[in-house]
C-alpha cells in the first residue's frame, strides 16, 4: 500500500495545543491531559504545541524540554554546560553539577516556586524551523527520509500552507512494521 | 586605494570566511588599530648567524618593525612589530617523535606566514603537528597585540590581545584576550577571554577561567575599542626605552655580560642589572635593577623590575615580574604578571611553577612556598589558598578536583611530570646547563648575531609594502 502523510498524521483537532503566553504549569497540565485523553494506538502524544494568534504553530514542548527548563541555572551551571566542548567527561561534569546543586535550593522548592510555575512557554519552547514542515500529500517514504536525515521525532503537516496535523515517528514506524508483518504472514519468503 | 589597503581588506575577508561558522567578524577589532601611516615608518630586520639556517622570502607584505631569524617565508601578510623567531625549528635529518612514531624530517622546517595580520606577535618554537613536519604555517590568521603563537600552526583564526596558543594546531578558532591554550589540536572553538586550558587527551585536562570583571582591569579589548587596562599602561610607560635601542645602529651593552651569556642588542637594561653566566635575555625584554642568576632567562616581551632571580629561573614569553624574589628553578609561565610592592615584596619559593597567564598582584607581603603549583588571580593570602597546591598534592590527584575556578580531570602526576619535563627542555634549549664545551643553547648561540635592515617602498601605490626579497646563504 502506498501511504501518504495524510493517512498517518494525527489531526490538529486531536492534538494537544496551548496558546502563546501560557505558563509552564499550564504546559505541564496540557502534556498530562494529552497523555490521558488522546492515547492513540500504543503510543501517546509526547508533545504539546504552542499556537500563535493566527493559528500558526510557534513552537513545541516535549517532556524533555520541560525538564530542561526546570534545571536550576546560574552563571556556574552555564559554565558547566560549556565545559563539554573542552573535553571534560560527562561523569566529571555531572559530579561537579551535583556538588553545586546541593549547595543551592532543593529541587522540590525550586519546582514549586511561583517564578518557576509562571515561566512563559515562549521562554523555553523549541521554536519551529522551516524543515520541520511536510505537505500532507508527501509519500511516507519521503517523509521518513526527512525524519531520519534531520533526526526528527515528528513533522508538522500542512495543507495549502495551513497547519493540519502532526506526523509522528511512532506512527511511521508502526506502519512500516505492520507492512512487514503482513507481507510475511501472506506467505512472502524471508 | 594603495596596495597595502587592498592587502588589508583581502586578509580581513579571508579570516572572516574561516570564522563565519562562529559568526565572528574581525573587522571591528582590527580596523584603525594600526593606522597605515604607522606601517610605513619602521624598518624590518633579520638576523644572520652560523647557528641557524638562513633563508628568508618576503613577498607582497608589510613587515614594519618586525624581526626574523631562521627560515621564514612571508607572503601577502602584514606583520607589525612582530618577532618571527625561527631558532628552534626542526633541522633536516632530525627525528620527530610523536606517540609511538619516529618520523624523519626531510628538510629544514620553515615558518610560512600567508594572508595574515600579526600585531606585536611572537612566533616561536616549531610545529608540533605531526602532519606538517617541515612547515610551521600561519595562514588566514589575525593575531592582536602581544599574542604568542608558540609551536602552533594556525589556519583561519583570530587571537585576542595577550592570547597564547602553545603546541596546538588551531583551525577556525577565536582565542579570547589573555587566554592560553595548549590542547594538541582544536577547531571551530570560540574561547572566552581569560581561559587557561591545558589538555592532553586520555591523560589530563586543566581548565581555569579568570573572572571577567577582575580581568578587565588588567586587559580589556572588544570590538571598536583599543586594547586598554593595566597591562597596556604598564607597557606604554616603558615604551620609550625601546625606541632608543631600535634607533641605534650599534649598541654596546650597558652592563657586564659573561661570555657564555647573551643579552640581545634589542633588549633594554636600566639601572643596576646583573647578568650571570648562561643567562639569556631575548629581544624586547626589559630588565631594570634586577639580578638574573646563573642559567636564568628573560624571553621576548618580558619585564623584570626590581627583582632577584636566584638561578635557572624561566621567565616565559611576555611574563612580567616586579618587586619579587624568586628562588632557584622557578617557572613563570607565558604572560604571567607577578607584582609585589617595594614595601610588600612577593617571594616565590624554589621549584614553584607559576602557570601561564597567572596574575599575582599583591599589596601585602606574600610568600609562595617552595614546590607549589600556582594559577589564576591572586591578590592576597586568601586568594592564594584557593589558587595553589603543593606539587606533591597535585601529583596525588588521580581522577579529578575542582578548586575555586579550577577544574582538573585526569592524572595530576602526569600533568606535573609533563610540566617538569618541559621546564628542563626550556632550560636546556636556552643554554642554562652549558658547561664550557657541551650543552650549548640560545644563550651561547645567540651571542653574535648580525642584523640587517630592510625598508618598504617610500611612496607611490606600493608605499609601505616591502619589495620581494629573497635572502639565502
Amino acid at each position: 500500500m502506498n501511504y501518504i502523510v495524510r493517512d498517518l498524521m494525527v489531526p490538529i483537532s486531536e492534538y494537544s495545543t496551548i496558546p502563546e503566553g501560557s505558563t509552564l504549569f499550564e504546559a505541564v497540565v496540557a502534556l498530562e491531559n494529552a497523555k490521558i485523553e488522546h492515547d492513540r494506538a500504543v503510543y501517546s502524544h509526547g508533545m504539546v504545541l504552542i499556537m500563535g494568534k493566527n493559528k500558526m504553530v510557534l513552537g513545541k514542548l516535549s517532556q524533555l524540554d520541560i525538564l530542561r527548563s526546570l534545571a536550576p541555572r546560574d552563571t556556574f551551571t552555564d559554565k558547566l554546560d560549556e565545559m563539554g566542548k573542552f573535553g571534560f567527561s560527562s561523569n566529571f561534569i555531572s559530579t561537579i553539577r551535583e556538588e553545586h546543586r546541593t549547595k543551592k535550593t532543593s529541587l522540590e522548592e525550586f519546582y514549586t516556586q511561583p517564578e518557576t510555575l509562571n515561566m512563559k512557554v515562549e521562554d523555553f519552547m523549541k521554536t519551529i524551523t522551516a524543515h520541520e514542515f511536510v505537505d500532507e500529500n508527501t509519500s511516507l517514504d519521503a517523509a521518513a527520509h526527512i525524519m531520519f536525515m534531520k533526526n526528527r521525532l515528528s513533522l508538522l503537516v500542512t495543507k495549502e500552507d495551513r497547519f493540519v496535523g502532526v506526523l509522528r515517528l511512532s506512527d511511521v514506524f508502526s506502519t512500516v512494521l505492520n507492512t512487514m508483518k503482513e507481507a510475511v504472514s501472506s506467505g512472502r519468503k524471508i | 586605494m594603495r596596495e597595502i589597503e587592498k592587502l588589508y581588506d583581502r586578509i580581513i575577508q579571508r579570516v572572516n570566511i574561516n570564522l563565519r561558522e562562529l559568526e565572528f567578524d574581525v573587522n571591528p577589532y582590527v580596523q584603525k588599530i594600526i593606522p597605515f601611516v604607522q606601517m610605513d615608518k619602521f624598518y624590518a630586520f633579520y638576523g644572520i648567524s652560523p647557528h641557524h639556517p638562513l633563508n628568508f622570502q618576503f613577498r607582497n607584505s608589510n613587515l614594519a618593525g618586525s624581526y626574523f631569524l631562521g627560515k621564514c617565508k612571508v607572503t601577502n601578510a602584514l606583520l607589525y612589530k612582530s618577532d618571527i623567531r625561527g631558532d628552534e625549528l626542526k633541522k633536516k635529518g632530525s627525528l620527530f617523535r610523536y606517540q609511538d612514531y619516529e618520523v624523519p624530517v626531510n628538510e629544514d622546517e620553515e615558518i610560512d606566514i600567508q594572508d595574515s595580520f600579526l600585531i606585536k606577535t611572537l612566533v616561536h618554537n616549531y610545529s608540533h603537528d605531526p602532519e606538517t613536519l617541515e612547515k610551521f604555517f600561519i595562514t588566514d590568521t589575525i593575531a592582536m597585540n602581544y599574542a604568542n603563537i608558540h609551536g602552533s600552526p594556525s589556519n583561519g583564526c583570530f587571537l585576542g590581545v595577550f592570547a597564547t596558543v602553545d603546541l596546538t594546531t588551531i583551525r577556525d578558532c577565536v582565542i579570547g584576550n589573555f587566554s592560553y591554550v595548549q590542547a594538541g589540536e582544536i577547531s571551530h572553538l570560540n574561547i572566552e577571554p581569560g581561559t587557561i586550558w591545558i589538555r592532553n587527551p586520555e591523560k589530563f585536562n586543566f581548565f581555569y577561567q579568570h573572572q571577567k570583571d577582575t580581568l578587565n582591569d588588567y586587559i580589556y579589548f572588544s570590538a571598536g575599542t583599543r586594547p586598554q587596562g593595566l597591562f597596556i599602561d604598564f607597557i606604554e610607560d616603558r615604551k620609550e626605552a625601546f625606541q632608543h635601542v631600535f634607533d641605534m645602529v650599534n649598541m654596546e651593552h650597558s652592563v657586564p655580560v659573561p661570555n657564555n651569556a647573551s643579552l640581545d642588542r634589542f633588549a633594554v637594561t636600566k639601572g643596576q642589572a646583573h647578568i650571570d653566566e648562561n643567562v639569556l635575555v631575548a629581544q624586547r625584554a626589559f630588565i631594570q635593577n634586577s639580578w638574573l642568576g646563573k642559567g636564568s632567562n628573560a624571553q621576548e616581551n618580558c619585564y623584570i623590575i626590581n627583582s632577584r632571580l636566584e638561578g635557572c629561573d624561566i621567565t616565559a614569553h611576555g611574563a612580567k615580574i616586579c618587586e619579587a624574589d624568586l628562588g632557584r628553578h622557578v617557572f613563570v609561565g607565558f604572560n604571567s604578571f607577578l607584582r609585589g610592592r617595594p614595601d610588600a615584596r612577593l617571594k616565590v619559593g624554589e621549584g614553584t611553577i607559576i602557570m601561564p597567564h597567572t596574575i599575582i598582584d599583591t599589596r601585602e607581603s606574600l610568600v609562595i612556598p617552595a614546590g607549589h603549583l600556582v594559577w589564576g588571580m591572586i591578590k592576597n593570602a586568601k586568594d592564594l589558598a584557593t589558587n595553589c597546591l603543593s606539587i606533591e598534592e597535585f601529583s596525588a590527584i588521580q581522577s579529578s578536583i575542582s578548586l575555586g575556578n579550577l577544574f582538573f580531570e585526569g592524572s595530576g602526576a602526569e600533568f606535573v611530570s609533563a610540566f617538569k619535563e618541559r621546564i628542563e627542555h626550556i632550560l636546556q634549549d636556552n643554554g642554562a646547563f652549558f658547561n664550557g664545551s657541551d650543552r650549548k643553547g640560545h644563550a651561547q648561540k645567540n651571542q653574535n648575531i648580525s642584523f640587517n635592515t630592510i625598508q618598504p617602498y617610500p611612496e607611490g601605490m606600493k608605499k609601505g609594502l616591502f619589495p620581494t626579497i629573497i635572502i639565502e646563504p
